[in-house]
C-alpha cells in the first residue's frame, strides 16, 4: 500500500461490492424474461460483469487495512450492505430499467471517484470496470428513455442519492449530468440514514437470495455424499 | 411479471470486429435496436465470443451497395 487509506474507504468498497453482487444476481434473474431477446442477452452479460466487479472489489479489501466483513454475514441477511432496491427480486421490467439506469450509474460515479482518488490499489484495479460499465450505461439510458417517468425510477434515484451519502453532492451532480436529466424532487430523511449500509430503509435481502449467496441453494441440486457413495 | 411494450420502431445494424490491429474488420453479425446506444450495448453483449480490439456497428440503411450478388 503506497499511501494511507482515508477513513471509510473500506466501508464504501464493501458496500459497492455487495451492491454489485446483488445487482448481478438481479440482472441474471431477468435473463430470460426481458421484453426482447437482445435485452435477455444484455441482462446476462451485465449480470456477469457485475458479479465479476463484486469479486474484484472484495479482493481489494485486504489491501485497504481492516476488512469490515464479519462472521455475521453467514447468518444475518441484514449484514449485507446493499441498497434496499436490491433486497427483493424485481417483479416489473421498469424496476430492472430503473436499477440499470440509475443505481448502476450511481455505482459507476463512485467507482470513477475512487479511480481518481489517492488509493493506489483502487486506482489500478477498478479502471477496467469503467470500460464495461459504459455498455451498462448505454443500455440503461436508452431503456430509461423508452419507459418514461415511473415510480421505480424515482425510488431508485432516491436510494442512489442515499447511497452516495449526505456529503455526496458532487457525485449527485455527476449522476444527473450523466443521465442528462435533472435530479427529481426527492425526500431523503438523513436522520434515519445508516452510514454502514448507506440506506435509510430497514430490511434485508430475501431468504432465497441469502441462501444463494452462501452457496446453500446450489447444494440442494448437488449430489450428496451418500448418493455419490451409493452410486460408486 | 408485467411485460412492457417492445419498441415501436427499430433499426438493423451490422456488426464488424477484429481481434488484432493488423486484421481487417470482418462482419460478425447483426443486431436490431431502436437507437445507437442500445445497438452498441446489444452488439457488445451478443458478439463477445472473442477479445476484440475493435468493434463497430453500422446502420444497415447507411450501407450503399456497389455491386450485389448475381450482378455482372
Amino acid at each position: 500500500m503506497s499511501k494511507p487509506v482515508p477513513g471509510g474507504v473500506s466501508d464504501i468498497v464493501l458496500s459497492l461490492a455487495d451492491c454489485k453482487q446483488l445487482l448481478g444476481l438481479r440482472y441474471a434473474e431477468w435473463c430470460s424474461a426481458t421484453p426482447t431477446l437482445e435485452a435477455d442477452i444484455a441482462a446476462a452479460a451485465m449480470g456477469l460483469d457485475d458479479l465479476g466487479h463484486s469479486r474484484v472489489l472484495a479482493g481489494c479489501l485486504s489491501e485497504l487495512g481492516s476488512d469490515p466483513r464479519g462472521p455475521e454475514r453467514e447468518t444475518e441477511p441484514g449484514a449485507y450492505r446493499n441498497v434496499a432496491f436490491l433486497d427483493q427480486p424485481w417483479t416489473e421490467w421498469n424496476q430492472f430499467v430503473a436499477a440499470n439506469a440509475i443505481l448502476d450509474t450511481a455505482f459507476t460515479v463512485m467507482i470513477e471517484s475512487l479511480v481518481e482518488g489517492p488509493v493506489e490499489v483502487l486506482r489500478t484495479r477498478l479502471r477496467k470496470m469503467l470500460a464495461e460499465e459504459r455498455y451498462h450505461f448505454l443500455h440503461g439510458r436508452s431503456w430509461l428513455n423508452e419507459i418514461g417517468p415511473d415510480p421505480a425510477v424515482d425510488q431508485a434515484w432516491t436510494e442512489a442519492v442515499e447511497w452516495l451519502g449526505p456529503e455526496g453532492g458532487e457525485l449527485r451532480k455527476r449522476l444527473a449530468a450523466k443521465l442528462e436529466r435533472p435530479e427529481p424532487k426527492l425526500s431523503v430523511d438523513w436522520s434515519r440514514w445508516d452510514p454502514i449500509r448507506r440506506r435509510s430503509r430497514p430490511g434485508a435481502i430475501d431468504g432465497h437470495t441469502f441462501d444463494m449467496l452462501r452457496g446453500l441453494e446450489e447444494r440442494r441440486y448437488g449430489v450428496t455424499h451418500a448418493e455419490a457413495t451409493a452410486g460408486g | 411479471m408485467t411485460m412492457t411494450r417492445v419498441h415501436r420502431k427499430v433499426r438493423e445494424y451490422d456488426v464488424f470486429a477484429r481481434k488484432a490491429r493488423v486484421d481487417p474488420l470482418r462482419h460478425v453479425g447483426r443486431v436490431v435496436a431502436p437507437d445507437d446506444d442500445l445497438a452498441q450495448a446489444y452488439a457488445r453483449a451478443t458478439y463477445d465470443e472473442e477479445r476484440w480490439v475493435e468493434m463497430v456497428i453500422v446502420p444497415r440503411e447507411a450501407v450503399i451497395t456497389v455491386t450485389a450478388p448475381g450482378e455482372e
